[in-house]
């Protein structure tokens, strides 16, 4: 993408003024995606995103900077420019540049981006008619996948010697959103978003027929429900996408970037109890092509299975190298960006609460009175309080231990200090969910996880008053 | 760039209109921490999007790999996307607008003002905060951001159209401790000049609020008159203006479908688009190239008009209203500078009749706490009581619910506090009559 020589002249431009470490993200991406509404193509677009990133970092300190414009004047006077911040003198001098090699561990044969178009509506419109067969109350079916095939290329150097790593990263998503409209003009939706790093075999052995009707059912369903009762109740969350409570609320005070600063509510918690005896917590970015899942981090770090929970007690943090300085820690391949525009950090990739040894049927017949959340839509966390908010996208009231009408307009607020030591029942089903998580280096595919567990009490939000 | 050169290309190829928009940005940015400068970064970028029709179909396609090879992209990505597109109608480029308001609000003094200047700025920013109050334990950040961005519309009618603008937006996060209790608030400012950074307003609004937390505690569930700070208004604000989208409406999915010209909000409620004012948002044309104007969209209550692009224009028999953004390989809707018109009353003076209610200053998670097509919302909120017609203790860890639609036909009043949002909405503190405050 840019030649050996090039890198060499930019690393040390880079480093000629004292910088202890500098690197350079070389990226192309090309993106495709296709739409339907109401199975009928309504959007396609195939864009590439190119540019270089380059990062100098001395001690605590971090310059950035970004183009796209390639060339070796560009990348030159912008090591130049950033260099400029720094007034030491040159304490190492590339000398040469090693090539690493990675162990891929998303081994994909059948690339997405190789996949004729068609075949992609194709699939798309069986998705389109199978939720249109739900009801025929489901007046809008909106269908589509994306994809992104990125290669990229890392030159980093802490000494003499560089580094030179190249990866490709592939992911696939595919959506189905229903859109359902009631007599009385409500409206109410539902969808689904698989995706991983994998190929198309993937995608055609997915039950995505089974999974459209359901976007189409949870529509329907919440045109009838009743307002979400408010208070401080039992609440029950399912496996899979439910873990994106534990992903805002201990997931990000336990990132680096957080941390490091003391800007968490966790960061002297290493060794604490945190959480209740029964959770036990993972990011881990090893998993074979699972969506957030990586052979390497963004700074060339390999990636881990990072424990961040053992039996409560807080066991570590994502560690990226600038973060990692601050807290005397080493890095441990969490360090990720949205693309060349952002300056990596410590981010999560496939973040779950272990599984326990309860029968989650189990779980709901314990519960008298309670609220049981199928689904959330998502939420956010302030990591410095740990206050944070989630809105379910599917809920239920559980009674004498049965889960009984559907309810809308839930949420669930707490602080995540609490809310972790509430957790009272873990389920045997652990299983993961797709998102797209935002933070300071933008957006990047994470996966969330947890099975079926309960919280002994937590405040729910909505607005049909106290649960009877 | 060889603009003509790409239309030679692409009439070559059967595409038989087409538009080519040039994206340019460059940013300067830093961050202090500490007492020193931490960050800082540096960027120059470009973005190259084509649309053409073929047959008939619009295709589009992006890139940001200027040079060899970059027209032929572009070019392969309109055909592909062309051939398989099913969409409705018959899809054209728009030629023009015969006048455009054209405006230079682009400040050179901006980037001439030296890089060190703007960093000791934030560095005595920091410090005095710091000495505001002694609770006041630490200043989790300042950031600093300048933009310069350079948009170019060419298309294959002869339309050329050139656009620049720049801005600087300063960030700082507070935190205070009383005793265990930390509490955190963030200020921002923003515009074309420096001159608009009042330093001690911004201090003043930092600080007090994040001190004015301690303390805080839920109240009882109920319902309560309302106030809904600006910037929280217009948060909320933002989904019935999307909701005025004429796609959204054509499509069914708008609660707005088949309201024209009938009463939706109280009579309290004005709200104009007004790209034209030239502040950060101000832009003359959009991503078709039509011209932008000033316009009411709701008056006095009643509907006047909804947003358009040219294609759903065309299906309303109507023009388009200047709104057209191209995202994603489709033509969608934006709006920019948004007006929704306030009173003469100050804030005291608002809620000075309220004898027991609650003044909302920040929310979270209303992407997705709100029901946007039927506007039932829930979302976690800060704020205070506000008892015998003065604010009092403070609230936190409350959910606020109720529904945009019949929010805006309960207002009671406005005050004159107006502020532009950095989503492109001014308005100024609004007091609803009644609102859904969960709790104890």
């Amino acid at each position: 993408m840019i030649s050996k020589s090039l890198a060499l002249k930019v690393l040390n431009e880079c480093l000629s003024t004292g910088g202890d470490y500098a690197e350079i993200y070389v990226e192309e991406t090309t993106n495709q995606s296709v739409e339907l509404e109401n199975g009928k193509v309504n959007s396609s677009n195939e864009s590439k995103t190119y540019g270089v990133g380059i990062r100098i970092l001395n001690e605590f300190k971090s310059v950035y900077g970004y183009t796209s414009d390639t060339t070796q004047t560009s990348l030159m006077n912008l090591a130049h420019s950033l260099a400029a911040s720094y007034s030491g003198i040159r304490k190492i001098t590339v000398e040469k540049i090693a090539k690493k090699r990675v162990n891929n561990i998303n081994k994909i044969d059948d690339h997405l981006i190789d996949v004729p178009v068609e075949e992609k509506i194709a699939l798309l419109k069986e998705c389109t008619a199978e939720a249109q067969s739900v009801d025929p109350r489901i007046v809008r079916v909106m269908a589509s996948f994306g994809n992104s095939h990125r290669n990229w290329e890392l030159f980093n150097a802490e000494g003499p010697v560089a580094s030179q790593i190249v990866n490709t990263e592939e992911r696939g998503r595919l959506y189905v959103a229903a859109l359902a409209a009631g007599e009385d003009g409500k409206i109410e939706t539902g969808g689904v978003a698989p995706g991983r790093s994998d190929g198309w075999h993937w995608f055609k052995e997915l039950d995505y027929k089974a999974k459209s009707r359901r976007a189409a059912e949870v529509a329907i369903q919440n045109l009838s429900a009743g307002e979400c009762p408010s208070g401080v109740y039992p609440v029950v969350i399912t496996n899979g996408w439910g873990g994106v409570l534990f992903h805002e609320a201990c997931g990000h005070p336990l990132e680096a970037s957080a941390t490091a600063k003391k800007q968490s509510v966790f960061s002297e918690s290493i060794g604490k109890q945190i959480a209740s005896k029964l959770v036990t917590a993972y990011d881990d970015g090893t998993i074979p092509n699972e969506w957030g899942s990586n052979s390497i981090d963004s700074e060339g770090v390999k990636t881990h299975k990072n424990c961040l929970i053992k039996n409560g007690i807080c066991t570590g943090f994502m560690v990226d190298r600038l973060n990692g300085r601050r807290l005397g820690m080493e890095p441990n391949g969490t360090c990720r960006r949205e693309s060349y525009k952002y300056a990596p950090t410590s981010r999560m990739s496939n973040t779950y609460i272990a599984a326990g040894k309860d029968d989650p049927e189990q779980i709901v017949k314990d519960t008298k009175l309670g609220i049981y959340v199928n689904n959330f839509g998502g939420g956010s966390v302030n990591p410095m309080t740990g206050e944070f908010n989630f809105s379910a996208s599917e809920a239920y009231i559980i009674r004498d231990g049965k889960i009984c009408e559907p309810v809308r307009g839930c949420t669930l607020i707490g602080s995540g200090s609490e809310v972790l030591m509430n957790i009272d029942r873990v389920g045997n089903d652990v299983d993961l969910g797709q998102g797209n998580c935002g933070a300071s280096s933008g957006m990047v595919p994470v996966n969330v996880g947890q099975p079926t567990l309960r919280i002994s009490a937590i405040t729910v939000g909505g607005r049909g008053g106290k649960l009877e | 760039m060889k603009v003509a050169k790409f239309f030679e290309l692409a009439k070559a190829n059967g595409i038989s209109e087409c538009q080519l928009t040039v994206s340019q940005s460059k940013t300067t940015g830093f961050q202090i921490f500490h007492g020193s400068l931490e960050g800082f970064e540096i960027s120059d970028d470009i973005s190259i999007k084509a649309c053409g029709v073929v047959n008939g179909k619009l295709g589009a396609s992006s890139t940001q790999k200027v040079g060899k090879g970059c027209f032929e992209f572009l070019i392969d990505g309109i055909l592909k996307t062309a051939k398989i597109s099913e969409k409705e109608g018959e899809a054209s480029i728009f030629p023009g607008s015969k006048k455009y308001h054209k405006k230079n609000v682009y400040n050179p003094e901006l980037v001439k003002t030296p890089i060190e200047d703007k960093i000791n700025m934030a560095l005595s920013l920091e410090k005095e905060i710091l000495a505001y109050d002694s609770r006041i334990s630490e200043v989790t950040v300042i950031q600093y951001e300048e933009k310069e961005t350079v948009s170019e519309i060419y298309n294959s009618h002869g339309l050329k159209l050139k656009d620049k603008g720049n801005y600087f937006i300063m960030y700082a996060g507070v935190a205070a401790k009383d005793g265990d209790k930390v509490k955190e608030n963030y200020e921002i400012s923003y515009g074309t000049s420096l001159s608009s950074y009042n330093k001690d307003e911004f201090i003043k609004n930092a600080c007090d609020g994040v001190i004015s937390k301690f303390g805080a505690d839920s109240c009882n569930s109920g319902k309560y008159p309302t106030v809904l700070k600006n910037s929280v208004f217009a948060s909320i604000a933002n989904y019935f203006i999307h909701s005025t989208i004429a796609e959204e409406v054509q499509r069914g999915s708008s609660f707005l479908a088949g309201k024209l010209g009938t009463k939706i909000a109280s009579t309290k409620i004005n709200i104009a688009e007004k790209p034209l004012l030239p502040n950060i948002f101000f832009s003359y044309f959009d991503d078709e190239g039509v011209a932008k104007e000033n316009k009411d969209i709701v008056k006095n209550g009643v509907l006047k008009t909804y947003l358009y692009n040219t294609e759903t224009a065309k299906i309303d028999g109507v023009e388009s209203t200047g709104n057209g953004r191209y995202a994603g390989g489709r033509l969608a809707t934006s709006f920019s500078n948004i007006y929704i018109k306030g009173g003469k009353a100050t804030f005291d003076e608002m809620i000075a009749p309220i004898n027991e209610g609650v003044y909302i200053t920040d929310i979270q998670g209303l992407g997705t706490g709100m029901n946007a097509r039927s506007g039932d919302f829930s979302c976690q909120a800060q704020g205070f009581m506000i008892e015998n017609g003065k604010v009092t203790k403070p609230l936190t860890l409350i959910t606020l619910s109720g529904n945009l639609f019949k929010m805006l036909n309960e207002v009671t009043a406005f005050d004159n506090n107006e502020k532009l949002t950095l989503s492109s909405i001014i308005c100024s503190d609004i007091l609803i009559k009644s609102m859904s405050i969960g709790g104890k």
